[in-house]
């Protein structure tokens, strides 16, 4: 049979790791005895910066990175990462699957990489060890950011700190306060621990933190054609459902966090979040040319509905 | 005389690499402690350093017997049965440097071919990454070099630290309660036999 | 077929004295090209990232290159002296001391590897000078060392934490009792075992003499403030703070005691100098020092030793990531845990062959893997038959505690090993007895579960 090495970074537990098994038990029924799906969680088999590499060379068939391992690859998904870009989730739905986001999927190409889909995580949110309900209070603490140089521009232009550290060290930093904050979902911020070690979290939804499902081109276009598209309505139905579980664990998890009162989670009034989105805007500017001001302008619009 | 001259640089390439790996790190907590900053690339500079370190650093560690194996066995054996067993032994050693050489140049070779550049300094991946490739060709121009004494006779086995000889070190110590020398003296005088040879 | 193919390869390789790096490396290689369908680029692939992407382990380099500078600059020469000055009078004092500068430094790191070259570079020479055997030493230290993934904070429960979605501060509470117990076993046992033995103790030297040698000491002692000032202080995390005091470490034996580099018989202040004269020509000196250390011959020796055993360890590790990534791959503990989980034990027997099957684990795969592969598999079973997730993180951890001690891949034993200059067999030896030890306190931590969860259920 054909073998799918589906490789992930998260537990099983999450909407990640239940997409995969729920994909993984689709293609066993629909599939049986030709197609084989294995999947390896928590970064069993390659971290997420290695596994582009390893799918590359054809030793995972799928993986799903956070949206920002791709900058390396190809500057225009920076995007993702610009800070008040997004309303709400609806939103970044509504580009993702618009023609401006599924021309992003197929953009991976030249470098032997297709992209299957998008797959949510939610809206970011701060954290920090005092509370932040201004622009002025993020000015000189230290926040740990992903690699990317969208994310590390965000805090620069509100006289923050960006510091990068690997995810190891994130608790203890954070812990110790050797480290101010961090900017993550808020399922990351609950399975991750930070709301344990972080006084205050306020509800920014300032930017998304989504993962894309890539597999290698050869791989894909070497599928047999009676299989393929199985393959691929599997894959959709499991993203569709990896989404819906996404966003009930995003609400549920803010809800365990509030709950578990480690944590303080401020509510930003409109007026405030204005000023954090006019602070934050140069960012768009800064990086306009890289992404290309016409898809900045087309994620704007999947703000309003039509 | 080169290669006297190429052990000197070898040597301090890589002192530097790992005084370089611990001067960025400290570095790193003084900017941003005392001086609330930093620079993003230092992440990824200290931890390519620490690759480099180890992957060029290994080659020289088996000339000068830093690696530590288990010898308890081919040591009940006459020298010339030992010699054999470590002629295979290096042999299997050249296998598994063969297939990471042929597995690095391939590997190294698509990431040139996509042009992958590194996340926070202006480098080609493969370039950063090459030492990959380097680390091994040096460690299987080791081993030849080790096979080739085996051969002529010079030593019979990996050289490492000599187990028979420790334990016998360890009865006397247990046997005196006078206090002897401190390992601590051993650690900065310890060239293997092997060492000056390779 | 694949399992027996690895192990026995393993075995055979390494008992052709090879470097066990390369052991590891040959037997992962083979069973690839033989069974598996990955590509050779992806074994490249993997020793890549095995050796550039885990910060963590940064700390073993820069904690060994720290001990060194101690132990060859005569600073440990002199806080040994101020421990027996102080601890010298009880039978196995200093014994029991180093376990405590073990459990103390163990508080503060999150590794165990990095706990033991950290200590032990010091207080092995030092138990040895005052008559200890080198074994009784190495063993001490080694399983005290392995107290730095049981006493929080540590690595491994994070890991456990994040696969289980358990609180990481309960975690971390849990581990305290245990710890704690460990390191009271620990430092009985030592005191009957000096006891029987009858290990010197020396009279006690007198108060004067014991605050001299504290201040002679007191820039040595102040290594262990600073490291657990500038983790605590929120300055850094504990692998920077592996680094500040690999510097501190430099400074304080080529500047501040002067036994080697380029100040050597410089003293500080010649006799009939002037205070200021003194003052310009230090500042003067020690400006000038700094760009000569790095030519000088008995500072690169010093940083070249460091850097052999820290590349040794962190290539065998290398490789022995590799050699998971194999089993990983392969499905081979996947298979084993799914077996144990079939066969519907009751939960007494489950936490038995729980540990049989961790023990087995710890024997080949470094503690993160093993619990990222084995958390999620026997979590839930465990959840089903009443078992605390609390708990069976703790049994995890102690079980990952023992593999740090079992051959093949044992990193303390490495760490002693390369801070002893001793074989790998000799290492186990010494560190057998201990192992016992262990084992009992691991069937406490098992069935008695109120050590484990005493702490955090009362704070909840
Ligand atoms: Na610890
Ligand atoms: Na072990």
């Amino acid at each position: 049979p054909i073998e799918i090495k589906f490789s992930h970074v998260v537990a099983e537990n999450t909407p990640k790791g239940k997409m995969a098994i729920r994909f993984k038990k689709l293609i066993e029924q629909r599939l049986p005895g030709k197609v084989k799906v294995s999947v390896f969680p928590n970064a069993q088999l390659f971290n997420d910066d290695k596994v582009l590499e390893a799918i590359i060379l054809g030793d995972v068939q799928l993986a799903a990175p956070s949206l920002s391992k791709l900058e390396t690859y190809t500057k225009k998904f920076q995007v993702f990462d610009l800070p008040f870009l997004f309303d709400d989730m609806q939103a970044v739905e509504r580009f993702q699957q618009s023609e401006e986001g599924q021309k992003l999927l197929t953009s991976l190409e030249s470098k032997g990489l297709t992209g299957l889909g998008y797959l949510h995580n939610g809206m970011k949110q701060l954290s920090a060890n005092e509370p932040l309900y201004d622009p002025a209070d993020a000015k000189g603490k230290k926040f740990r950011v992903m690699a990317s140089d969208v994310l590390a521009a965000q805090f620069q232009v509100v006289n923050a700190n960006p510091v990068k550290k690997p995810f190891s060290e994130v608790f203890t930093l954070l812990q110790t306060k050797a480290i101010d904050g961090q900017e993550n979902t808020w399922s990351n911020i609950y399975s991750k621990k930070f709301f344990e070690v972080q006084s205050h979290i306020t509800e920014t939804d300032h930017g998304v933190l989504d993962y894309i499902v890539v597999t290698s081109k050869e791989f894909w276009a070497g599928l047999p054609s009676d299989i393929r598209p199985v393959v691929e309505k599997s894959l959709q139905e499991a993203i569709t459902f990896g989404n819906q579980v996404a966003l009930q664990k995003d609400e549920q998890d803010k809800q365990a966090i509030i709950a578990s009162k480690k944590s303080t989670v401020i509510e930003l009034t409109s007026s405030q979040r204005q000023q954090w989105k006019q602070a934050m805007a140069p960012v768009w500017k800064e990086f306009q040319d890289e992404i290309g001001a016409d898809l900045i302008e087309a994620a704007q619009k999947a703000n309003q509905i039509n | 005389m080169i290669r006297h001259y190429l052990a000197i640089v070898e040597a301090a390439i890589i002192r530097l690499l790992l005084v370089g790996m611990t001067l960025l790190v400290f570095l790193e907590v003084i900017l941003r402690f005392v001086f609330n900053t930093g620079w993003l690339w230092m992440e990824e500079v200290t931890l390519y350093l620490g690759a480099w370190f180890v992957l060029f650093g290994v080659s020289y560690g088996l000339k000068v017997g830093a690696h530590i194996g288990v010898d308890a066995l081919v040591r009940l054996f006459p020298s010339g049965v030992r010699r054999w067993i470590s002629v295979f032994a290096v042999l299997g050693c050249l296998f598994y440097c063969g297939v990471l050489l042929y597995g690095s140049w391939i590997y190294l070779g698509k990431l040139k071919l996509i042009g992958l550049t590194m996340e926070d300094v202006p480098l080609p991946k493969w370039q950063g990454m090459s030492i990959l490739f380097g680390g091994f060709v040096l460690l299987a121009l080791r081993l030849m070099s080790l096979l080739w004494m085996l051969f002529s006779r010079q030593v019979d086995g990996f050289e490492l630290l000599d187990e028979a000889e420790e334990s016998l070190a360890l009865a006397q110590e247990e046997t005196k309660s006078t206090p002897k020398e401190s390992p601590e003296v051993r650690m900065s005088s310890d060239v293997s036999p092997i060492g000056s040879k390779l | 077929m694949t399992t027996a193919t690895l192990f026995l390869l393993l075995l055979l390789c390494m008992l052709t004295g090879m470097p066990i790096a390369l052991a590891l490396g040959i037997a992962s290689v083979s069973t690839i090209l033989l069974f598996s369908n990955d590509s050779l680029a992806s074994i490249a692939l993997k020793i890549f990232e095995s050796t550039s992407s885990h910060y963590t382990l940064l700390a073993i380099p820069f904690f060994i290159l720290s001990s060194v500078f101690l132990s060859t600059g005569g600073v440990a020469k002199r806080l040994i002296n101020f421990a027996v000055a102080g601890v010298g009078h009880v039978r196995g004092g200093l014994a029991m001391a180093s376990v405590v500068a073990c459990m103390l430094f163990a508080a503060v790191s999150g590794s165990s590897p990095a706990t033991v070259a950290a200590i032990g570079s010091i207080v092995i020479a030092g138990m040895v000078r005052s008559g200890y055997s080198q074994s009784f030493a190495a063993g001490v230290i080694a399983n005290a060392g392995t107290l730095g993934i049981l006493i929080p904070p540590s690595i491994v429960m994070l890991v456990y934490a994040a696969a289980t979605e358990v609180s990481a501060t309960r975690m971390f509470m849990a581990g305290l009792i245990p710890g704690l117990l460990m390191g009271g076993i620990l430092l009985v046992a030592i005191y009957l075992f000096a006891r029987k033995r009858r290990y010197p103790s020396q009279p006690f030297p007198g108060w004067r003499i014991l605050v001299k040698t504290g201040l002679i000491a007191a820039g040595g002692l102040f290594l262990i403030v600073l490291v657990l000032g500038v983790i605590y202080g929120g300055i850094a995390s504990p692998t920077e703070a592996a680094a500040v005091a690999a510097i501190y470490a430099f400074l304080i034996a080529v500047i501040g005691y002067r036994d080697m580099g380029p100040l050597r018989d410089t003293p500080w202040h010649y006799q009939g100098e002037s205070v200021v004269r003194a003052v310009c020509r230090n500042f003067w000196q020690i400006t000038w020092a700094i760009p000569r250390s790095f030519f000088d011959r008995e500072v690169n020796n010093v940083v070249m030793d460091a850097a052999k055993v820290s590349l040794m360890l962190l290539f065998i590790i290398a490789n022995a990531m590799l050699f998971a990534h194999v089993l990983t791959t392969e499905r081979i503990p996947h298979a084993i845990a799914e077996t144990i989980v079939s066969m519907g034990l009751p939960p007494w027997a489950f936490l038995l062959v729980v540990n049989l099957l961790l023990l087995a684990a710890g024997n080949f795969m470094e503690p993160s893997a093993i619990v990222l592969i084995m958390a999620p598999i026997l979590f839930p079973i465990a959840t089903q038959l009443g078992i605390d997730p609390i708990h069976l993180g703790i049994i995890m951890v102690v079980n990952m505690e023992i593999g740090m001690l079992t051959p093949p891949v044992g990193l303390n034993l490495f760490v002693t090993a390369g801070i002893t200059q001793q074989s790998i067999g000799w290492v186990i030896k010494a560190a057998l007895p201990w192992l016992g030890l262990l084992l009992i306190f691991l069937g406490l931590v098992t069935y008695i579960p109120a050590i484990s969860l005493f702490l955090p259920d009362l704070l909840n």
